[in-house]
């Protein structure tokens, strides 16, 4: 069955949110405090008013940062920074001229030691904080979905009093955030023993025994050469609940987002700042709204895997309409979930790849006849395991490649025999997530348990792997980019890995807000190349340029 | 115990813990999701990939191929040693077959251990000879 549907468009133009194409007098100076004299690596963010970009640089080994010719536009412009232990003293405020030609408008930033080391952590920081063993906080690598741990930490709560909590937060969609939870209709097993740990543990974490912590705080290091050599813009979206998941540019350079809480599609012209958003069609009214997998086909079309809202969505990039194809051939019931699409390679035989996050099975959708069959890639595996098909591929003939991000797996479907090849990875329980198929047929994904980023050669049948150099990172995505360099994020460090796989050399770009970044992506056609993804938890999406 | 006697019971016990379990899992992989059912596993697989009278060979293919269709891939660790999980309990061990490939060599014969008992892990000796 087919339908085509008609989206309503809804265009955001924000005030005074256009760069100003001939730019004005650009900001530079120096950063300081009186504990350090002149400080490395600091964040110097400025917002013009009134404007949701903000741009955002990087102090060197003198101390002094200076931003881009023409990426300031004239007017009022707040200041903010990030180093970790300090805050802005002064100035928190500067107004930039719009005599190009003039001198940069020269500042001295001033910081101070924060009073709340505490708000500034990371929950990469908070891992290596606690107290605990590998077992006891591996399962808070979940947490991070939803809430940074920040939460959980100043919560109060004892082991008896978190119990019902973690019971109830079981129950919340994969896609709720803080500004927006969303229950699940079909109820999910949880196990009780397993949650009254969960709660023991935490309460062993938090101040429900005293007003401040009884362990030290640990931080991660300011950046350093050239994690300085960068400028983050970041594009502040109109609603908190707005919670762009997976972000990619299109051949126009205009930036696409699908919204993990919201049921729209968004389009972000960078150069402009102008936002349009397309409501995606509602098809189970009761049932949590959002999606997570954005990806296009050959044709340069988008699909969306909808979730709870079930089935696919595929989006014309000339007529701006969704097409649905909703779940036909088999019951469509409240567990019914699609968190993920692979429509690349949909034009050599009419299908494409999706799954069933509740049934743990592939399923694929035959354009033709609008129906989905379905494909049970575990059958050869122990029937107690959990498996969870996540991030996929596809090969030039359509055969798929997916992550078992439930355990330990790589699989491949034969396009044309519905074959399974299950290929564990060399890490135990390394829980693959995302990935990416390079045009030397090498499969790209982050192991999300192990802390690792990996390859699967496709044609040799092989791994590699590299642990990722910061702890407890998490790495959600990667990609490879034209260059063979990797570029990762995740929901744990703020910070952004450049990593290159033949010399293991790799620098990490902080971020200047607390970002929980899902899918990544590249823009090949800069140079150097430039970094895009979302900040789940932030409502922006975020563009970082490294400076080689 | 032999493997005629184990391998009903392990079918019934299989089929008894699809039917507490049911189908479907409501959503995703959440804390505790972690958590596998134990003693759901039919024997692992495990053994050498050897040269013909040499020895171990590293980092050779071995697969482990269901008949009626799906396979397991892994690779030998330096010492030429390869093991593979358990299959789920209603996967005979005997409709599995294990094969073994590596640049340069040909496969030459392929010897599969009886188990003591249907819950020891199946071991298999596998034989490159060189091109």
């Amino acid at each position: 069955m087919t339908r085509t549907i008609i989206a309503a468009a809804i265009v955001l133009l924000w005030a005074g949110m256009g760069a100003d194409p001939c730019g004005a007098q650009t900001l530079a100076g120096s950063v300081s405090s009186a504990e350090e004299g002149a400080m490395e690596g600091v964040l110097v963010s400025a917002q013009r008013a009134g404007s949701p970009i903000t741009v955002t640089v990087v102090s060197d080994e003198r101390g002094r940062f200076r931003f881009p010719d023409g990426r300031l536009p004239s007017g009022d412009y707040a200041l903010r920074i990030r180093a970790i232990g300090y805050e802005l003293d002064s100035p928190r405020s500067i107004e930039l001229g719009a005599n190009l030609g003039a001198a940069p408008a020269e500042i001295a930033v001033r910081l101070r030691k924060s009073a709340d080391l505490a708000a500034e952590l990371t929950n990469t920081e908070w891992f290596m904080s606690m107290p605990g063993t590998a077992e006891q906080k591996r399962p808070l690598i979940e947490c991070m979905s939803c809430h940074s741990f920040e939460r959980i930490v100043r919560s109060t709560y004892n082991a008896e009093a978190f119990f019902p909590v973690l019971k109830r937060m079981a129950q919340y969609a994969n896609n709720s955030i803080a500004e927006r939870v969303q229950s699940r209709r079909a109820e999910r097993e949880v196990n009780d023993d397993f949650v009254r740990k969960l709660a023991g543990y935490l309460a062993s974490v938090n101040l429900s025994k005293g007003p401040v912590w009884d362990y030290e705080l640990q931080t991660l290091p300011r950046p350093r050469g050239r994690a300085t050599r960068v400028v983050i813009t970041e594009y502040g979206l109109p609603r908190q609940t707005i919670a762009p998941h997976d972000v990619r540019t299109d051949a126009a350079g205009k930036v696409w987002y699908s919204d993990f809480v919201e049921n729209v599609l968004g389009e972000l012209d960078p150069k402009t700042g102008a936002l349009r958003e397309y409501a995606v069609p509602l098809l189970k009214p009761d049932f949590p709204t959002g999606a997570l997998d954005l990806e296009a086909d050959a044709g340069g079309n988008l699909w969306l895997a909808m979730m709870f809202q079930t089935g696919l969505a595929r989006f014309d990039m000339a007529a701006k309409t969704f097409r649905i194809f909703p779940i036909d051939g088999m019951p469509n019931d409240d567990a019914m979930q699609q968190s993920m699409v692979a429509p690349g390679a949909s034009n050599i035989d009419g299908k494409v790849w999706t799954n069933d996050v509740a049934r743990q099975s592939i399923m694929r959708l035959d354009l033709e006849t609008g129906r989905y069959e379905r494909i049970d890639p575990f059958k050869l595996l122990p029937k107690g395991h959990v498996h969870a098909p996540y991030g996929m591929a596809t090969d030039a003939a359509n055969n798929l490649y997916f992550m078992d991000f439930g355990d330990e797996n790589i699989g491949r479907i034969d396009a044309k025999t519905g074959a399974t090849t299950i290929y564990p990875t060399p890490t135990p329980k390394s829980r693959p997530r995302r990935t990416m198929l390079d045009g030397q047929g090498r499969l790209w994904f982050t192991e999300f348990a192990a802390n690792k980023l990996a390859m699967f050669d496709t044609s040799e049948e092989k791994f590699t792997e590299w642990p990722a150099p910061a702890p407890h990172t998490y790495p959600y995505d990667v990609f490879a980019d034209r260059n063979g360099e990797l570029w990762s994020g995740g929901m744990a460090s703020d910070r952004v890995l450049r990593f290159e796989p033949a010399s293991g050399r790799s620098v990490e770009y902080l971020l200047p807000r607390p970002t929980n970044i899902r899918r990544v992506f590249v823009d090949n056609s800069t140079n150097p190349v430039t970094f895009w993804a979302g900040n789940n938890h932030g409502a922006e999406i975020l563009r970082v340029e490294p400076l080689d | 115990m032999t493997f005629d006697r184990v391998w009903p019971r392990a079918a019934l016990f299989a089929l008894s813990m699809l039917a507490a379990c049911g189908p479907v899992r409501a959503g995703g992989v959440g804390f505790g999701d972690e958590i596998n059912s134990p003693g759901d596993e039919g024997p692992a697989y495990f053994g050498f990939v050897r040269e013909v009278g040499g020895p171990g060979i590293a980092d050779a293919k071995v697969t482990a191929t269901l008949k009626g269709g799906g396979a397991l891939v892994t690779r030998t660790d330096i010492m030429g040693v390869y093991k593979l999980p358990g299959l789920g309990l209603d996967i005979n061990p005997n409709d599995v077959t294990i094969s073994c490939a590596k640049d340069g060599y040909a496969e030459a014969t392929v010897e599969r251990r009886p188990p003591g008992d249907a819950k020891d892990p199946i071991e298999t000796e596998c034989y490159l000879q060189k091109k």
